[in-house]
C-alpha cells in the first residue's frame, strides 16, 4: 500500500509561542516530502481531531504524524483505526517545555524530532493481529484454598475449568486446620474453616473438572493453547486449555535444619506440628502425653534470619495467636509465653493482636533465644536476650514451639535441574572423581526428586523461573500474579507468604488475569506490560545463523528451538519487548512498527552539525515505560536541560542493538546515553533482564570503540525509577558537559 | 555474663492487681508514652512503664519492691494519654494496694484490710469495743453537764487510743523493715535518714504534687486534709497528755486556744476531704478503686463524726450526740489502728520511697 504522509502539528500549550512552526511545517513539506500538512492551535480538541479523520476518511491520508504532546498524552484523542500508522512527535514535553521558547536550539530540536517522527512512520506498516482458534479453558494446580477459590471464580465468570490436584481430596494445607484467622467482626477470635464447603462447591459444579490424585506430566504450547498432558491413577490425558493459574502453595520449612532453636529435644515441636495435634485432639507433650501448664512460642524460626529464610513469613505471627487461643482452651491455668522479632498482624488482625494482649496468661516480649536446654523432668530452660524485661532472663517452659515458616511450592526449579544434571553425570561422569562428586551432590539434592510442578516443554527449562526468595513472581509491584511464563499465574502462597483469607483473594486476581491472557491471545493481542499490542515479531530464518542468543535471552522463554538452534516463535507467549531484536546479531528480527532498521533511519535523520558550529549531539536511547514518562514528568515541571539531546524511545533498553552504536557515533554523535530501569535482585524493569542485557551489550561495543581511537566514556549507560524525574536534567546535563569536554567526535562529517 | 534472671510469673499476683483496680492491666504494649508525659518521672530511673511490665508478667518481688510505684501521685496523665486505654495510673494505684499487703505486718492484716468481707471483720471490733465502754466502763460521777465521757470515760478512752497509736506504730515500723529490705535488695540504696530531709520538705509543700499534670484541686485537698490532720494530731496528743496528766479536764471552753486550733483543724480537714471528694467523683480519668475510696470516706466520716458530735454536745442532743460519738470513735480505732494496712500507710510508704530515691529526682 503506497505511503499517504500526512503531517499534523499543534501550536497549543505553548508550542507555537516556543517553535516556529511555520519553519517546521517547511520541514514537513519540503525536506520530508509530506503531501498533506496541517497545523490547528488546539489538535486534540474535536476539531482538531475532525482534521485528521477527514482526510483519513477521504483517503487522502494513510500514515499520521501528530507532532504535538508526548504519545502518553491524549491517547483516547489520537486513536484511529488499527490499519492507519500512527507516529507521535513529542514537541510539548521534551521541546517547548523542557526548552528557551524562540531559540536556535530549541528550533532545531524540534526539526529533528520531526524528521525522526516520519521517517519512523515512513517505514512503519500496520499491525495485523495474528488471530487463532483459541480455548477459553484455564487449568488451575493445586486444590488448595487459592486452587479452589481461583476455580470457582473463573468458573463464575462463565470459564471452565480444569483444577488439579495431586492430593486425594481438595483442600490443601488450609483444610488441615482446626481453626483459621479471624475473618469476622470483630476479629478478635479465631473462625470455623468453610474450605470444605468451598471444596464442595468446587466439585460438583458444572464448569470445574476436577482431577484429583493427578500430577502434570507435560505443558506444551502457548497462552490460548496450551496442550496440558495429566497422569491420574496411571491413566494419560491431555487437555488444551487457554491459560494457568499456579496455586500449588507451600510447605513448612525444614525444622531441622533449626537445630540451634532447640528442634531435636522431646518436647519441641513446630507450629504446624501444633497445628496437627490440634486438629486431631487436645496439645500434648510428646514425651510424658500430658497436656502442657507452659508453653513458650519462638516467633521467627527460619524466617527473616539470612542462613535460613531471609524473608518474613507473614503468617506466624497470627498463628501463633491463634494457637495461644488452643492452648488456653484445653487449660484455663496454662501461661503461652510469645517471644518475637517483632509481631506483624496486619490491618484487621491487629484486634487479634490485642485480644490476646489482652489475656492475663499471655507473655508476649521481643527477645532473641540465647539458649535452650532440657531438664531432667523433660521441661526446657529457654534463655532470653534483649527482652523487654530487660536484660537476659530464663523461662521454664513444658513445650516449646517453633513458629517456622513457608517455602513456596516452587523454589525447587533450581535444585531440581542440579539433581538431573548430577543424575546424569553420576551415570555419564568422565572421571572417577567426576562420579562419586556427583553422588555427593545427588544424595545431597534427594529430597527434590519428583518435585516438578508444571513441565514446562519450553526451551528454557521446565520450571518457573523464580526471584530471590524462590517466589515465581516476576514483578512483584506493578504486575502481581505475574510470572516469567505467559498465560502462567500464579496464586496464594506459592507467590509470596500469605494466609489462607490472602491466598483467596489472590485467587481472584490470578484468575482475572488469566482470563485476560485468553482474552487478549483470542484478538492477537499482547498480554501487560503492552497491553493490546497488536504486533510481533517477525523472523527472516533465511539467514538465521543459529546462535541461539534470542531463545537464550528471551525473559519469558517465549522462543523454542528446532534441533538446529533454529528459534521457533511462539507469538501468543511473546511481550513484544524486542529483547531478542536487540539480540540478534543478524538483525533477522523485527516488528512491523519497530525495527533495527527503523530506528537506525531515526538516528540518520538526524541533522549533525559541522564541528566548528560547536553544537555538539547527543542520542539518548530510553525505556519508553520509565524513563520516558520520568522526562515528560521533568517536562510538565518545567525543567531545562542541555538541547543537545536527542531522544529515542524504546520498548525496552534489552532491545538495544548495538549497530545503532554505531550509526550514531559513525553520523558524527558525540554521546550517545542509554538510560534505562534498575536492575538487581530489585528489579524495575518490565521486561525482568533488559537493562542488564543492554549494559552487557555496552560493555562488548566500549572495546570497539576503543579500537576505533574514540573514547569509550562518550558511551554513558544510566538507571533510573519512574519517581526520579527530577535527577533527570541534571543526568543529562552532566553527562552533556562530560562530552563538551572531550570535544567533538572526530569522525564527524567523514 | 551475669546470670539470667529467672521468671516464673505469679498469675495470682496478676489477677489481684487486675481486680484492684488494674484490670486494663495486660492492655499495655509498653510504647511509654506514659513515661513521657508523667511530668514526675525521672529521666535516670523512668516510670510507670517498666513497673507496669513487670506487673504483667507477674513479677510480684520486683515490682512490690520498687521505690517508683510510690513516686507516682496518681494525676491520672498517664491515664488520659495512654493511646491502649491500659490506665497506668491504676494499675500503679493497685500496685501501691498490693505492695501495703505485702509487707504488712502481721500479713493477715494486710489482705483483711484489701477486701470488703475483711472490712465488716476488722469494724467489728472497735464496734463490740466501744458498746461494752458504753455499757459496762465505771462512768465518774455525773459531772451536771452534757459530756462524752458520762457514756465513755476519759479515763477508758485515753489509754486505749494510746494503746492503738502504739500498736500502729509498731506495725508501721516492721512493715518498713521489710519494705526498706525489699528495696534493698531490689536496687534502691539510697541512704534513707540524710534523704528524709529533702523528702519531708516536699511533703511540707506538696510540690511533687504541684508538678503533676491534672487534678489541681485535688493538691488543695490533699495539702488541706494533711496539715489540718497533723494539726489535729498533735492537739489531740497534748490534750490527751494534759488531761492524764491532771493539768486540763475536758471538754475545754470555746474558747480555748487549744479548742479554737482543734475546730479549725477539723474544718480544714472536712474542707479537704469534700474537695477529694468532689474530685474523685466528677473527674473520669481519676483513678477511684475500692481502696481509695475506704480510706477517703473513713477519713471524711472521723471529720463529719467528730465535729458532728460536738455539734450535738453544744446543741444538747444527748441521745444523737453519744449515737453520733459512738460511729466517731469507731471510726478513729480503724483509722489509727489499721492505718498501716490501709490506704492511710503511703504517709509512711511513699515518704521511705521518697527519701530512698532523694538524690535521684
Amino acid at each position: 500500500m503506497p505511503k499517504k504522509l500526512g503531517v499534523y502539528i499543534c501550536t497549543g500549550c505553548t508550542i507555537g509561542e516556543a517553535i516556529d512552526t511555520a519553519q517546521l511545517a517547511k520541514v514537513a513539506t519540503r525536506e520530508c516530502k509530506a503531501p498533506t500538512c496541517r497545523m490547528h492551535p488546539f489538535l486534540c480538541g474535536p476539531e482538531g481531531c475532525d482534521l485528521i479523520r477527514k482526510d483519513v476518511a477521504d483517503g487522502t491520508v494513510n500514515t499520521v504524524v501528530v507532532a504535538a504532546c508526548s504519545a502518553r498524552a491524549k491517547t483516547d484523542a489520537f486513536t484511529f483505526d488499527p490499519g492507519i500508522v500512527l507516529e507521535r512527535v513529542n514537541l510539548r514535553e521534551h521541546v517547548a517545555w523542557s526548552q528557551a521558547a524562540r531559540e536556535e536550539d530549541t528550533q532545531m530540536l524540534a526539526e529533528d524530532y520531526l524528521r525522526m517522527g516520519v521517517v519512523k512512520a515512513q517505514k512503519s506498516e500496520p499491525s495485523e493481529p495474528l488471530t487463532e482458534e483459541v480455548s477459553r479453558v484455564l487449568l488451575v494446580v493445586g486444590g488448595g484454598a487459592a486452587g479452589i477459590t481461583a476455580a470457582l471464580e473463573a468458573a463464575a465468570a462463565g470459564y471452565e475449568v480444569v483444577l488439579v490436584e495431586k492430593e486425594p481430596q481438595l483442600g490443601g494445607f488450609a483444610a488441615t486446620l482446626r481453626k483459621r484467622f479471624p475473618i469476622e467482626a470483630p476479629y478478635d477470635a479465631p473462625a470455623a474453616d468453610g474450605l470444605a464447603l468451598k471444596a464442595q462447591e468446587a466439585t460438583y459444579h458444572s464448569k470445574i473438572r476436577v482431577l484429583t490424585s493427578a500430577r502434570i506430566v507435560k505443558i506444551e504450547g502457548q497462552p490460548g493453547m496450551f496442550d496440558v498432558a495429566v497422569e491420574r491413577e496411571g491413566v494419560a490425558s491431555t487437555v488444551r486449555v487457554g491459560a494457568i493459574v499456579l496455586a500449588t502453595g507451600w510447605k513448612p520449612y525444614d525444622a531441622t535444619r533449626l537445630a540451634h532453636l532447640g528442634y531435636g529435644l522431646a518436647n519441641v515441636i513446630t507450629n504446624v506440628e501444633l497445628e496437627r495435634m490440634a486438629a486431631r485432639g487436645p496439645i500434648v507433650r510428646p514425651s510424658d502425653g500430658r497436656v502442657p501448664d507452659r508453653v513458650l512460642f519462638l516467633q521467627c524460626a527460619g524466617s527473616r534470619d539470612p542462613a535460613h529464610l531471609s524473608y518474613c513469613s507473614a503468617v506466624c505471627c497470627m498463628a501463633t495467636l491463634k494457637h495461644a487461643t488452643y492452648i488456653h482452651e484445653q487449660n484455663g491455668r496454662a501461661k503461652v509465653y510469645i517471644v518475637y522479632k517483632d509481631m506483624r498482624t496486619p490491618g484487621l488482625n491487629e484486634r487479634f493482636y490485642r485480644a490476646a494482649q489482652d489475656h492475663p496468661l499471655n507473655f508476649l516480649t521481643k527477645g532473641e533465644l540465647a539458649s535452650i536446654a532440657e531438664l531432667p523432668s523433660k521441661d526446657l530452660l529457654v534463655t532470653l536476650r534483649d527482652t523487654m524485661v530487660g536484660g537476659e532472663v530464663s523461662l521454664e517452659a513444658d513445650l516449646v514451639v517453633l513458629a517456622t515458616g513457608m517455602v513456596p511450592n516452587s523454589a525447587d526449579g533450581e535444585a531440581i535441574r542440579a539433581l538431573k544434571e548430577a543424575e546424569a553425570k553420576a551415570v555419564r561422569g568422565e572421571t572417577e572423581s567426576q562420579r562419586a562428586e556427583a553422588a555427593r551432590r545427588q544424595d545431597e539434592l534427594r529430597s527434590h526428586k519428583g518435585t516438578e510442578i508444571l513441565h514446562l516443554a519450553y526451551r528454557q527449562g521446565p520450571d518457573l523461573p523464580v526471584l530471590r526468595h524462590g517466589f515465581p513472581e516476576s514483578h512483584f509491584i506493578c504486575f502481581p500474579y505475574e510470572t516469567r511464563r505467559t498465560g502462567i499465574y500464579a496464586a496464594g502462597a506459592v507467590r509470596s507468604p500469605m494466609d489462607t483469607e490472602h491466598a483467596e483473594r489472590d485467587a481472584l486476581g490470578a484468575a482475572l488475569k488469566a482470563i485476560q491472557a485468553v482474552e487478549l491471545a483470542a484478538h492477537g493481542q499482547a498480554v501487560h506490560p503492552r497491553a493490546g499490542d497488536l504486533s510481533f515479531p517477525s523472523f527472516l530464518l533465511q539467514r538465521c545463523t543459529q546462535c541461539k542468543r534470542c531463545t537464550e535471552e528471551c525473559p519469558f522463554g517465549s522462543l523454542d528451538e528446532d534441533e538446529k538452534g533454529t528459534p521457533k516463535p511462539n507469538p501468543h507467549r511473546c511481550r513484544r519487548c524486542g529483547i531478542c531484536m536487540g539480540a540478534c546479531p543478524e538483525r533477522i528480527i523485527s516488528f512491523k512498527n519497530y525495527s533495527v532498521d527503523m530506528v537506525a533511519s531515526m538516528i540518520k535523520a538526524i541533522e549533525v552539525p559541522e564541528e566548528d558550529e560547536e553544537k555538539p549531539r547527543i542520542v539518548v536511547f530510553m525505556c519508553e515505560n520509565d524513563a520516558y514518562p520520568a522526562l515528560d514528568v521533568a517536562g510538565f515541571r518545567r525543567l531545562r536541560y542541555h538541547p543537545s539531546v536527542r531522544v529515542i524511545p524504546l520498548r525496552c533498553l534489552g532491545s538495544l542493538n548495538i549497530v545503532w552504536i554505531a550509526d550514531a557515533l559513525s553520523r558524527g554523535v558525540d554521546g550517545v546515553m542509554l538510560i534505562g530501569c534498575k536492575e538487581g535482585d530489585d528489579y524495575e524493569c518490565h521486561f525482568i533482564r533488559g537493562s542488564q542485557l543492554a549494559k552487557r551489550r555496552v560493555e562488548n561495543v566500549k572495546e570497539t570503540l576503543q579500537r576505533l581511537r574514540l573514547e569509550p566514556e562518550r558511551l554513558h549507560t544510566a538507571e533510573l525509577s519512574i519517581n526520579e524525574w527530577d535527577k533527570l536534567p541534571a543526568m543529562i546535563d552532566e553527562f552533556a558537559g562530560r562530552v563538551c569536554a572531550m570535544g567533538a567526535n572526530p569522525y564527524k562529517g567523514m | 555474663m551475669a546470670t539470667a534472671l529467672k521468671i516464673e510469673p505469679d498469675v495470682t499476683f496478676i489477677e489481684h492487681v487486675m481486680k484492684s483496680g488494674g484490670g486494663e492491666l495486660k492492655k499495655c504494649y509498653q510504647c511509654a508514652t506514659c513515661s513521657t508525659v508523667c511530668s514526675l518521672s525521672m529521666d535516670d530511673a523512668p516510670f510507670p512503664r517498666g513497673q507496669i511490665l513487670k506487673a504483667q508478667w507477674g513479677m510480684k518481688e520486683q515490682v512490690l519492691s520498687d521505690p517508683a510505684i510510690w513516686l507516682c501521685h496518681n494525676c491520672g496523665d498517664c491515664n488520659v494519654n495512654c493511646p491502649r486505654g491500659a490506665r497506668p495510673g491504676d494499675i500503679i494505684g493497685a500496685l501501691r494496694q498490693a505492695a501495703i499487703e505485702q509487707f504488712a505486718v502481721p500479713r493477715f492484716m494486710g489482705a483483711l484490710a484489701g477486701s470488703l468481707r475483711g472490712l465488716a471483720v476488722l469494724l467489728l471490733l472497735p464496734v463490740l469495743l466501744f458498746l461494752a465502754v458504753a455499757l459496762w466502763a465505771p462512768k465518774p460521777a455525773a459531772p451536771g453537764r452534757l459530756e462524752f465521757a458520762a457514756v465513755f470515760p476519759i479515763g477508758v478512752l485515753e489509754p486505749l487510743f494510746f494503746a492503738v497509736c502504739g500498736l500502729a506504730a509498731l506495725a508501721f515500723a516492721s512493715s518498713m523493715a521489710r519494705f526498706v529490705r525489699a528495696l534493698r535488695v531490689s536496687g534502691a540504696t539510697g541512704p534513707i535518714l540524710p534523704g528524709l530531709i529533702p523528702a519531708l520538705r516536699e511533703i511540707a509543700a506538696h510540690s511533687r504534687f504541684s508538678k503533676c499534670g491534672r487534678g489541681g484541686s485535688r493538691r488543695l485537698g490533699h495539702l488541706l486534709v494533711f496539715w489540718g490532720f497533723l494539726g489535729l494530731a498533735l492537739v489531740g496528743t497534748a490534750v490527751g497528755v494534759a488531761t492524764m496528766g491532771g493539768w486540763l479536764s475536758t471538754p475545754l471552753a470555746l474558747t480555748n486556744p487549744l479548742k479554737v486550733f482543734a475546730n479549725v483543724c477539723a474544718a480544714v480537714i472536712l474542707a479537704g476531704c469534700i474537695t477529694l471528694l468532689v474530685w474523685r467523683a466528677t473527674d473520669p480519668d481519676a483513678a477511684n478503686t475500692y481502696f481509695d475510696w475506704l480510706f477517703l470516706l473513713t477519713l471524711t466520716g472521723v471529720a463529719l463524726t467528730g465535729s458532728g458530735s460536738e455539734l450535738l454536745r453544744l446543741a444538747g442532743a444527748a441521745g444523737a450526740m453519744y449515737a453520733v460519738y459512738f460511729v466517731h470513735l469507731v471510726l478513729v480505732f480503724a483509722l489509727l489502728l489499721y492505718a498501716p494496712y490501709s490506704k492511710f500507710a503511703h504517709l509512711v510508704s511513699r515518704t521511705v520511697a521518697m527519701a530512698a530515691t532523694a538524690r535521684k529526682s
